[in-house]
């Protein structure tokens, strides 16, 4: 179960990097990232089950993505002994308050209530296939994790180098430059072959 | 009251601090002697547990930042913490890890859109970090990065939690850090940029904070560099004494 923490890869959509290349190399970046840069969604994030997301916001960011759940402590792993430390995977919906800046950690903008749906955890397969994100039945996103800058090996073993991975802990593998947004109202669907679907509702919160 | 996790019997258990924080006192009437307790740090399995950075101006100004307008919010995983009088890991490239010490709330009840007002009621007690800080691992991605603010077992925290009303006024407590005796960093609550109030106040316009929840409230000025063998002990008035011990990676 996740008992732990739920990291995110940032910056691991090597489209994102190429269409920042200019902006990265100036203030306040000054470099483009080095090592891999993480968040964390807070515990009130996680939802399971179908839950709605609840928001004041005209609209979210809405990146589908994929969890892996660590079963053992991975610290200071090669890439080729990651995939013995992972327990299970789930489809991810990454919700958020759009956001073009990475400067600093965007707790605000990630942290809210719910806005971390998780689809029904299941066996890791030998692949991953694309990620198809609908919203209201209609398909408006499509990525592969092909896209990543490290993929799943290699991110593992490059954060355990500096922290541990614990048994408990997820990790969302990347999000998509380009994920959609979704308005509230909406319905968003995340599938991927062989894994249990997600549905989530957008929903309007009351008002203050 | 003051209350310390502490390992016992094979498991963690809460333990109330008595007798001048001599003895432990478990649940059930068993008594250990506290120089003989295995501390942990009080922190609840899957609390949120947000840190501050330059919430004290004067070492906003020492590392070369203007005073902040909005609250610098980081978060931390459980990997991080590590009990009192325990060890943190000086990797060999760390020529420039420096202690923090930090004054920390903890929440008590379910906390939503708190007013200013209101929000020191929903502080359940107080405890210190030492939230040690690597300058040579900084990134400008979501900085500070949690290779240099997340690290194994570098942020010690405790001994234990004192009721807030035991503590009073959280923003008029003295707070010094120790290397080896020396001071290195001498400050106080009143300098802080967002006090308690403040923060919880701004954290929980956007979410709700959970009991267990701990938000690490910054530190002030004097960056000293630690080495292998160090002795560091931060001191907050009317909350505790937190030492730890500097030990080299392997």
């Amino acid at each position: 179960m996740i008992a732990g923490a739920a990291y995110g890869v940032a910056l691991n959509d090597r489209n994102l990097l190429s269409s920042h290349q200019q902006a990265f190399a100036e203030a306040p970046y000054k470099a483009p990232p080095k090592a891999p840069v993480l968040y964390i969604k807070t515990r009130n994030c996680l939802t399971t089950g179908g839950a709605p997301v609840l928001t004041d916001l005209k609209a979210v960011q809405a990146a589908a993505t994929i969890g892996v759940l660590f079963a053992r402590d991975l610290t200071r792993a090669s890439p080729g002994e990651v995939r013995a430390a992972i327990g299970a995977v789930c489809l991810a919906l990454d919700v958020s308050e759009p956001s073009d800046s990475y400067y600093r950690p965007a707790i605000r903008q990630q942290c809210r209530d719910g806005f971390l749906p998780l689809g029904a955890l299941t066996a890791l397969p030998s692949t991953f296939e694309d990620i198809v994100t609908q919203i209201d039945g209609k398909e408006v996103h499509r990525w592969s994790l092909d896209r990543l800058v490290r993929p799943l090996e290699t991110a593992a073993s490059e954060i355990s180098a500096f922290m541990t991975l614990q048994a408990g802990d997820l990790l969302l593998l990347g999000l998509a430059a380009d994920a959609p947004t979704a308005q509230p109202g909406q319905t968003v669907t995340v599938s991927s072959r062989g894994l249990p679907v997600l549905t989530t509702a957008i929903v309007p919160e009351a008002g203050r | 009251m003051r209350r310390a996790r502490i390992a016992h019997e094979g498991r963690a258990q809460w333990a109330e601090v008595v007798e001048d924080g001599l003895v432990l006192a478990l649940p059930g009437g068993v008594r250990i002697a506290a120089k003989d307790a295995k501390w942990l740090a009080p922190v609840t399995p899957g609390a949120s547990v947000f840190a501050l950075g330059l919430n004290y101006a004067d070492h906003s100004a020492e590392l070369g930042f203007k005073t902040i307008e909005t609250p610098l919010v980081f978060l931390k995983g459980p990997n991080a913490f590590t009990g009192h009088d325990s060890v943190s890991p000086r990797p060999a490239d760390a020529n420039q890890m420096h202690p923090e010490c930090e004054l920390v709330a903890v929440i008590g009840r379910p906390a939503r859109r708190v007013s200013r007002a209101d929000a020191l009621g929903y502080v359940a007690g107080y405890t210190i970090a030492n939230d040690y800080a690597i300058r040579e691992y900084l990134e400008n991605y979501y900085r500070p990065n949690l290779r240099v603010k997340n690290r194994d077992a570098t942020t010690p925290l405790g001994p234990w939690i004192v009721d807030a009303a035991d503590v009073g006024d959280p923003q008029a407590l003295a707070l010094s850090t120790k290397v080896n005796g020396v001071e290195v960093q001498h400050g106080s609550t009143k300098d802080m940029v967002f006090d308690v109030a403040g923060l919880v106040e701004y954290l929980s316009d956007f979410m709700t904070l959970m009991p267990g929840d701990m938000i690490l409230t910054g530190t002030p000025h004097g960056v000293h560099f630690v080495s292998h063998g160090d002795e560091v002990v931060c001191e907050i008035e009317k909350v505790g004494r937190l030492v730890n011990h500097i030990q080299a990676e392997p």
